[in-house]
């Protein structure tokens, strides 16, 4: 599953309590559910990456950001 | 006529007019507005007056301070200040009056009251804090959200500081090896030039406000004093307005600065503004850790209760299926009841009818053996009667017939002997030495009979038999031709 480009932590978060929300009402079905969880972790996965992994796209406006 | 003074004269009158009235050491209240301290340990100071409006001057006097007593002053003021002896500080001196007739009017500097200086900056701070909260801006940076990751980070420092450098060492060497990405928007921190070089760095942060998370303002290590900068309405009032959360480690240990007041959130040191940062990165983390294990706990248990509820209806489902079984069974049972009922109903009709036709059959095989037995009695008294009368005849001829023969054979042998005695005679002539009797030889050559000559040849010896004796002779010609007989 893919993160949508421009994704920030709080909509991430966001969505995850959402899902959580939704797993504790039981709203979605079996099947529903694996699809869930799955966007969940995606979500988690992308918050830890971001967290710790460097963003080259963020090192390149710095580097813009020091010339100027 | 009036009096005329010299100039001197005059001065020398204004001095002792100033000495009779001003015979001991006044206090004053004045502002810096300029101080030098000359090389010879000197300090020479512009004190001057403003007016209500606070932009026009309404009185000004130089002051001197020697170098003896300044040395003394100069620690005694800052220490309990905490800012340094400056321009733009209001202070309160204990000065004596002095008029010389040639560098005319001055202040000689004796002490100096610092709890003025301190609660006129009190005031000043009340003063500009007032006018915040009155323009409605005091709280406004407070009021931005502080984002949840904070990563991109502008700092405002000076680059040499030693702050800067705890600051950047505590966030980039994190054990939970978490990512930052900070610049620096070097300024000058203290001393006059400092309030216009922070807005001047904040100026040129504002262009990258969707960029950056947040703004650092720090400040650490050597001097710690003069932060008056930081009390300063510019200032503050550029935090206030600042698009993006602005926090402080100004590392003072004294009352906070109006810049501390107005920022988002105020810290003691610049190590400590990294713990904050920090601080909330990993919570965050915590956060989404705990909001997963939450997830995967709810997800399990749903999955448990689906198999239970799964297991549930296997159970009943086997109980269906059982109970339907024994119902199948019974009916099986009974079906097969009924065919065997049927079944040995249908078998003894058969046996019946086959009954019938067993006795049909019966019947007549019974007639056709009584016919057989009818015609194997006809043979056996013919076996019996017929056989042994024939036989009786048979033999009587046989013996006929056997007499007859034995006559026959007597009369053959008879004519056999007659015929066996010629055959004899015959032979007796025949003898090979009635032969010899008669004159005929017999020649051998090498034990054989010679019948023709082509076996012998010259030189070779022939045996020739008599009726009685023999001869050997040696061929000594061969004559084949039959005609030279003799």
């Amino acid at each position: 599953m893919t993160t949508k480009k421009g994704l920030t932590y709080k909509e991430a978060i966001t969505e995850i309590e959402e899902i959580l929300q939704q797993i504790e009402n039981d709203e979605p079905d079996v099947d529903q559910l694996s699809e869930k969880v799955k966007r969940l972790s995606s979500l988690v996965s992308w918050c830890r990456e971001k967290l710790h992994n460097t963003e080259e796209e963020i090192e390149k406006i710095l580097k813009e950001i020091e010339k100027n | 006529m009036y009096e005329r003074f010299s100039l001197s004269e005059l001065n020398g009158e204004v001095k002792k007019v100033l000495s009779a009235n001003f015979t001991a050491p006044v206090w004053v209240i004045g502002e810096i507005s300029e101080i030098n301290v000359h090389s010879n340990g000197h300090c020479y100071l512009t004190l001057i007056e403003k007016g209500e409006s606070e932009d026009r001057i309404v009185a000004q006097a130089r002051a001197t301070i020697w170098s003896y007593t300044f040395r003394m002053l100069r620690p005694y003021f800052e220490t309990i200040t905490g800012q340094q002896l400056t321009d733009g500080i209001k202070v309160l001196l204990q000065v004596s009056v002095e008029f010389h007739e040639l560098y005319g009017f001055s202040l000689n500097v004796r002490n100096i009251d610092p709890t003025y200086t301190l609660g006129d900056q009190a005031r000043k701070r009340q003063e500009i804090i007032r006018r915040l909260t009155d323009e409605g801006v005091l709280t406004m940076n407070k009021e931005l959200e502080l984002p949840l990751v904070p990563q991109k980070i502008a700092v405002i420092s000076s680059p040499s500081a030693a702050g800067y450098g705890d600051f950047m060492e505590q966030l980039n060497n994190n054990p939970q090896g978490f990512r930052f990405y900070t610049q620096l928007f070097p300024a000058v921190m203290q001393g006059n030039q400092a309030e216009q070089s922070i807005m001047d760095a904040l100026d040129r942060i504002y262009p990258y406000e969707d960029f950056f998370d947040l703004v650092v303002i720090i400040r650490g290590g050597g001097s710690q004093v003069d932060l008056s900068c930081f009390d300063n309405y510019n200032v503050a009032y550029h935090v206030t307005q600042f698009p993006l959360p602005v926090l402080t480690g100004i590392g003072h240990d004294k009352d906070d600065s109006i810049v501390d007041l107005v920022a988002h959130t105020r810290l003691k040191t610049p190590t400590a503004v990294a713990e904050f940062i920090l601080d909330g990165v990993a919570a965050f983390e915590e956060r989404i850790d705990l909001l997963e294990q939450e997830a995967m706990e709810l997800v399990e248990t749903r999955f448990e209760d689906e198999r239970e509820s799964l297991e549930q209806l296997t159970r009943e489902m086997s109980m269906l299926v059982r109970n339907m079984l024994g119902n199948r069974k019974n009916e099986l049972m009974q079906l097969t009841w009924k065919f065997r009922q049927d079944t040995m109903l249908s078998l003894q009709k058969r046996e019946h009818n086959l009954g019938k036709k067993l006795q049909k059959v019966g019947f007549l095989v019974n007639h056709y053996l009584f016919v057989r037995y009818q015609k194997i009695a006809g043979a056996q008294y013919l076996l019996d009667v017929s056989i042994p009368r024939s036989m009786v005849v048979m033999k009587q001829r046989l013996n006929d017939y056997i007499e007859k023969f034995g006559q026959l054979s007597q009369r053959q042998l008879e004519k056999e002997k007659h015929w066996m005695a010629i055959a004899a005679q015959k032979g007796e002539m025949s003898d090979p030495r009635n032969i010899l009797k008669k004159g005929y030889s017999i020649t051998t050559y090498r034990g054989k009979l010679v019948k023709e000559l082509s076996v012998l040849k010259n030189d070779e010896m022939i045996a020739t038999r008599f009726y009685i004796g023999s001869i050997l002779s040696k061929i000594t010609e061969i004559n084949k031709s039959d005609k030279n007989d003799n």
